[in-house]
């Protein structure tokens, strides 16, 4: 596999940041039923007739001929009007579903409003394969939250390609916590096509042994006085490896839009590496842009005051990280789903 | 509220331009033959025939960059790489031939020799034509000379350093500039002392379609410090003329050095340099950068921390304008404990320009307790120039602290109606925003340049904003 989510514009090869390159990755050949699925959606209308196209980015040719041409999930949900309940499609994968590839499209109408929560979850140690596309198009003034759970273990393989598109006035959020993945390979990106219109992005990563993330995030504002926001907050430890790749591209005619990101990654082992690359496209005069970006490890004056209140090094550091990631995680509503998630951190930091 | 409007940098005190005279001009193109040639006219040593015969493979084997700016237009058989001007090396301003010497003095540098100046050198074309220094540092041991001398009287200490630092295959113009290399300056500054004057070298490229590829090597010993200032200019022509320089700098333990450039080639220059330092233990490395000119510019200076404690800065700022495609940026790899880097980049596009900053940040594994901040601003003075920030930062150990911001954006309204508030013209205050923006890089500069910058980008706003 050659040339993995590439960078919307590249930079010198010696950085070792313009596309990954993944050896000895196995591509089941058959892609066999995955009947694990929970969906729980009233007052929506469900079919499998998903829109199949060639997305902007994309992490690679085969992977977007997979899911076009070989998915074993199909789902197109169609939102109007306001869904007072949370939408919830969970996959579960076990000895029976190993596989999954899976096209998601989210069709939210004009002044709809609702929340949709997307999990995975590969408990044991079984190898999974999953390539997944989900696309969300955000039409005039719809409100759509999408809370994106990887949960999968720490063997499997998990590629995930998100493209949206948002209207005039629409507002796309996005919280994503992601865990999951020997090998956890993203690619997003957001069209902010209408005027006003508002994509935010809010994710945790969580990466421990050998894992390796490669997030590689695209927002590209059109619409005039169009926002986005990436905060990006995240911990690795033992040889944990995270490359991040943000871009905010100000197309011209943006104007007024404003774009920000911040990236934070904790480095709680010597071993752990994180790369990342925040870019700012700018071919509009009229714009405000502004990124930043930080790493190291947590701070020994607030390690050694949260460990002089009784609490062990391990103990107290977990505790730091939930901190760090509270702010994200208070944007989930659902207390379950936000304890579950919390429960997971501690069994990761482990 | 009206539009800002700021043409571009008048050039006309670099764009004048002499007849394109020389005393020999090897006939354009890359081939085995003209570096036989060329190594012939300069009287290489052999080994300095073989590295360049070894560069010219390199550079045949390696690939144009796949990314930044598109140098399609670059037709190496259209390019003259030396060219030796009239004149031999002279170390009195009399003994220079009278156009040349009357280009030097347009560009103010004999003026700056006697008022500001430790000592000087003056490259025309291929050639340096003048080099000369105070002789009190020539007392204490400094060698500052041109570098073919160096080749000749100091072998040993260029043969171990000569492209050590920047490695022949590093990049194809680098291993272009090992091939077909010709003048630049020599400086080794013993150890423990202190040139507390600049020194500066000044290089002009006169002849069309034409290169200028020369090799400056610096040497600060251990507790030695020194300031150089480079500087660089040349008149316009309609075809591409091209620029490859190397720049080597070994920055001993505990000492200093500060490297200012005003890179100021004209706009049909293709400005494709490589610098690079390697800093010992506790020793500092500053950049001081002003990038005005070329039509592309594709310049990254670098600084390998190798020493406990090292340190380096890089402060710089690109100005682009019409037609221009200006990437440049800085590179840090942190490869020692205790190290710390700083780096404050701005570029300003205006009139249909593009400034890109692109950098690296590396942190290696061995590196801990290091510290790394990265600031960079862009100012966009239209809606039709462009502004890209592309930065890597890589980070492989946990003991670091490292931040990086970036900002982009046009003058904000809100300041330009606070300034006009307290009486000043909307002229005045776009001016003042936009000189307020340049200081904390045009207060860095050797004074005589800080002073050129700023009466640049006053002459180009005066009568220009409405």
């Amino acid at each position: 596999m050659v040339g993995l989510n590439e960078t919307p514009v590249k930079t010198s090869r010696n950085f070792n940041i313009n596309n990954l390159k993944l050896e000895n990755i196995e591509i089941p050949e058959v892609i066999e039923k995955f009947e694990n699925v929970t969906i729980v959606a009233e007052n929506l209308k469900i079919d499998e007739e998903c829109s199949d196209f060639e997305p902007s980015f994309g992490l690679s040719d085969f992977l977007t001929r997979q899911v076009n041409e070989n998915s074993n999930q199909k789902l197109r949900l169609q939102i109007d009007g306001k869904i007072q309940n949370e939408v919830k499609i969970y996959f579960d994968f076990d000895e029976e579903n190993l596989n999954l590839v899976e096209n998601i499209e989210i069709i939210a109408k004009e002044n709809s409003d609702a929340t949709v929560i997307v999990k995975y979850e590969a408990k044991e140690n079984w190898e999974c394969y999953h390539n997944g596309r989900l696309r969300v198009v955000a039409e005039k003034n719809a409100q759509i939250h999408v809370i994106f759970v990887n949960l999968m273990n720490t063997v499997s393989n998990h590629f995930m390609t998100m493209e949206n598109m948002v209207a005039e006035n629409a507002q796309l959020h996005y919280t994503m916590i992601d865990f999951g993945g020997k090998n956890s390979v993203t690619n997003y990106s957001s069209d902010l096509i209408g005027n006003f219109s508002e994509n935010v992005i809010d994710t945790i990563y969580l990466g421990k042994e050998n894992q390796l993330f490669d997030l590689n995030y695209i927002a590209q504002l059109q619409g005039e006085k169009s926002k986005i926001d990436m905060e990006v907050q995240g911990a690795l430890k033992d040889t944990a490896k995270k490359h991040f790749k943000g871009t905010i591209d100000f197309k011209k005619g943006c104007k007024k839009a404003k774009g920000n990101e911040n990236e934070a990654c904790m480095l709680l082992a010597d071993t752990a590496k994180s790369i990342a690359l925040p870019m700012l496209l700018c071919a509009e005069e009229d714009v405000e842009g502004n990124h930043s970006s930080s790493a190291g490890k947590i701070g020994e004056k607030e390690l050694f005051y949260v460990m002089s209140r009784g609490l062990e090094k391990k103990e107290a550091m977990k505790l730091m990280v939930r901190a760090k990631f509270h702010k994200i995680l208070e944007k989930i509503a659902n207390e379950g789903l936000r304890e579950y998630i919390l429960k997971e951190i501690d069994e990761r930091l482990d | 509220m009206s539009k800002t409007n700021i043409d571009e940098i008048n050039r006309n005190i670099y764009d004048f331009k002499n007849k394109d005279e020389y005393d020999f001009k090897i006939k354009k193109g890359l081939t085995k033959e003209i570096i036989e040639e060329i190594s012939l006219q300069k009287n290489d040593p052999d080994w300095m025939f073989e590295l360049r015969l070894k560069a010219l493979e390199v550079y045949n084997k390696l690939e144009l960059p796949t990314w930044g700016p598109d140098l399609s237009e670059l037709d190496m058989n259209e390019i003259a790489t030396y060219v030796r001007p009239k004149s031999k090396l002279n170390n009195s301003w009399e003994d220079v031939p009278e156009d040349i010497k009357n280009t030097f003095d347009k560009l103010g540098i004999p003026e700056a020799e006697k008022t500001s100046l430790a000592g000087v050198g003056a490259q025309y074309d291929s050639e340096v034509v003048y080099h000369s220094m105070k002789k009190e540092l020539l007392d204490q041991g400094v060698i500052y000379t041109d570098m073919e001398t160096a080749v000749r009287e100091y072998p040993e200490l260029v043969k171990t350093h000569f492209m050590k630092c920047v490695p022949v295959y590093d990049h194809k113009f680098v291993a272009l500039h090992a091939a077909v290399w010709s003048g630049g300056s020599f400086v080794y500054v013993p150890k423990g002392v202190k040139v507390d004057i600049p020194l500066q070298s000044y290089f002009r490229l006169n002849s069309p379609e034409s290169g200028q590829f020369e090799h400056t090597l610096i040497i600060v010993d251990e507790g030695a410090s020194l300031h150089f200032i480079e500087g660089c200019s040349a008149p316009k022509y309609n075809k591409v003329n091209l620029h490859a320089g190397c720049v080597e700098l070994y920055v001993k333990d505990n000492s200093y050095l500060r490297y200012s450039t005003i890179e100021n080639w004209s706009k049909n220059m293709l400005n494709l340099n490589t610098k690079k330092a390697i800093v010992g233990k506790n020793a500092k490395m500053e950049w001081v950068s002003g990038s005005f000119g070329s039509k592309i510019s594709m310049l990254y200076p670098m600084s390998i921390l190798n020493g406990e404690g090292a340190k380096t800065e890089f402060t710089g700022i690109s100005f682009a304008g019409k037609g221009q495609n200006l990437d440049n940026g800085f590179k840090v790899v942190h490869n020692a404990q205790n190290t710390a880097s700083v780096v404050n980049a701005k570029s300003i596009s205006k009139n249909g320009g593009k400034c890109t900053y692109r950098s690296l940040v590396r942190i290696g594994e061995k590196a801990k307790h290091s510290k790394s901040s990265v600031s960079c601003e862009s100012l966009m003075l239209d809606d039709i120039s462009v502004s890209d920030t592309i930065p890597v930062n890589d980070i492989q150990t946990d003991e670091v602290e490292f931040s990086h911001e970036a900002k982009i954006g046009k003058i904000s309204d809100k300041t330009i109606f606070y300034l006009m508030s307290r009486g000043l013209s909307e002229e005045d205050a776009k001016a003042m925003i936009v000189r307020g923006f340049a200081y904390p890089i045009s207060k860095e500069l050797p004074v005589e340049y800080a002073v050129e910058m700023n009466n640049l980008i006053n002459l180009e706003l005066e009568g220009a904003i409405g």
